[in-house]
């Protein structure tokens, strides 16, 4: 697999098929006398623009905090918890069992405050 | 026959959906100030468009990928960051000229300086996304649009001469002011290529779940319908080639481009143009909007969708209302929206290469087209003009805003 072609900036779906943010970022680890592996991948506005540029990455979890979801950022799914990686990255979780719905809820429950809201 | 009806709404649809400010502005402009002579370029920049139109539709049904998550996900968000901003700006720019359009268009009917206008006109368009499905925004708002058809009866009425308007097909260097001619040839383009325009069309075939067996419903209503479109704009060129030309009138703001319609209709003439005006304009600020919304949820995976409730797409409706919302408040400062919509377009056409290039290069990638690829001859066509159209645009701006001729 090509880390970068085939993992990074693909969607990521939870096991019912809902969408739960893109491969903002991954993590490596390095062992001594292993081969380098990646542990676990990110979703968020700060892992991205942490991919970018730093400030850009200071810039997007300010933003995050603002949002009210700066704890719950970026969001970590450990490698052991993808269950398919292929035109999208499909989780064994469900969205529910991560943070990765916060920004969504939070804006929601904005939303719920107008009126029509359906 | 629901397959002929989807065809015939959709073709019907992008008639209606044709023109806005942009186009409005240019081609009058262009037949006030050099008769039919611009008429090529709003042909080339249509045949442009449908060809770039279809294939954001065939990665859509094929790919069943919207354009903005495939450039992602094949370029990655390094690259993608330079053609998203490109297109955030002009998209803004432009949801503003089109704000202040549609209030300039109100001004007209009632009197009341356009400013005044600018907030419950972005009022109505927040509601209009907020309470519409995809039937009410993108086919609604074309049915509407077919009124923009006043501009086609109108040079119908002013009959003018065949051979005289056949003429304007065929490129020519003017006579007189070179400069200004490109300039407004590069402004066709710009305001008929409106990016935002390619990635709505691909949002609509995934909401509207094209497949593989939709993509002669693609062609057809990519070529036919922005093809019938582009003739209500050369009846706007040929509006006021034939009235403001020989008067002398350039058109320096929207009261006078209304003049075109005085002969043919009368005291009327006003009226549709303004209703014309506003239905276009207003058209074009909900689909800029709802576009900002499909792009931030396409590039960064969020749910979305006009058919969805949007408490189940929160960023997604937030991220339209936010675009709205900057919109409304750049209007209100007060910019002319002439202007603002001049610059715009022009704009288009300079980042038009980092949008459209990476385009192409997906269109000869199996992974989002499989076998439906497109020919390496009509790709490096389309890659060549994009690049040529850009330095064209680079060459006349700056000599255009120095009064150079």
């Amino acid at each position: 697999m090509d880390v970068i072609r085939d993992l990074l900036d693909q969607l990521v779906v939870d096991r019912n098929d809902r969408e739960m943010g893109r491969v903002d970022g991954i993590v490596m680890e390095i062992a001594p006398g292993r081969p380098p592996a990646i542990s676990s991948i990110l979703i968020g506005a700060s892992a991205l623009g942490e991919r970018l540029h730093p400030a850009a990455g200071r810039w997007a979890a300010t933003l995050e905090r603002w949002v009210g979801v700066g704890r719950e950022r970026p969001v970590r799914i450990d490698t052991a918890d993808i269950r398919e990686i292929d035109r999208v990255v499909t989780l064994t979780l469900s969205v529910g069992e991560t943070s990765a719905g916060a920004v969504e809820g939070r804006m929601r429950s904005w939303l719920l405050r107008l009126p029509g809201s359906k | 026959m629901k397959k002929l009806f989807t065809l015939a709404l959709g073709v019907i649809t992008s008639i209606g959906g044709f023109v806005e400010v942009g186009s409005i502005s240019t081609s009058a402009q262009a037949g006030s100030e050099f008769g039919f002579s611009l008429l090529w370029a709003i042909a080339a920049a249509t045949l442009f468009l449908a060809a770039l139109a279809e294939m954001a539709g065939r990665v859509a049904a094929v790919g069943k990928r919207p354009m903005a998550a495939a450039v992602r996900e094949r370029f990655g968000i390094h690259f993608q960051a330079i053609p998203l901003c490109a297109e955030f700006i002009t998209d803004l720019l432009l949801l503003t000229a089109e704000l202040g359009g549609a209030g300039i268009a109100i001004r007209m009917l009632t009197g009341i300086g356009f400013q005044w206008w600018i907030v419950p006109i972005g009022a109505a368009a927040w509601l209009v996304l907020w309470f519409g499905n995809f039937d009410v925004i993108e086919d609604g708002i074309g049915l509407l649009g077919i009124v923009t058809l006043v501009f086609v009866v109108a040079v119908w009425r002013l009959a003018p001469a065949p051979s005289t308007v056949a003429r304007g097909f065929i490129p020519t260097i003017p006579g007189h002011d070179i400069v200004r001619y490109g300039f407004l040839a590069v402004s066709i383009v710009g305001a008929t290529v409106s990016p935002y325009l390619l990635n709505f069309y691909s949002s609509g075939a995934i909401e509207e779940k094209w497949s593989r067996n939709d993509l002669w419903i693609n062609k057809t209503t990519a070529y036919a319908g922005m093809g019938f479109g582009s003739l209500v704009s050369m009846s706007v060129l040929a509006a006021a080639a034939i009235v403001l030309g020989p008067e002398h009138v350039k058109v320096n703001s929207y009261d006078q481009a209304a003049l075109m319609l005085a002969p043919p209709f009368g005291r009327w003439g006003t009226t549709l143009f303004a209703v014309s005006l506003f239905i276009g304009c207003f058209g074009a600020a909900v689909e800029i909007a709802v576009n900002a919304g499909y792009v931030c949820a396409q590039v960064f995976g969020w749910t979305w969708g006009v058919n969805r409730r949007r408490r189940d797409a929160a960023r997604f409706t937030v991220a339209f209302s936010a675009m709205l919302l900057l919109g409304v408040a750049i209007a209100t400062i007060g910019f002319d929206p002439l202007q603002v919509t001049l610059i715009s377009v022009a704009l288009t056409v300079v980042i038009m290469p980092v949008i459209v290039l990476p385009f192409l290069v997906l269109m000869n990638d199996a992974t989002y087209v499989e076998q439906h690829t497109s020919g390496a001859f009509g790709n490096g066509l389309l890659a060549t003009l994009t690049v040529l159209g850009a330095v064209m645009a680079i060459v006349v701006i700056p000599l255009e805003i120095l009064g150079g001729s």
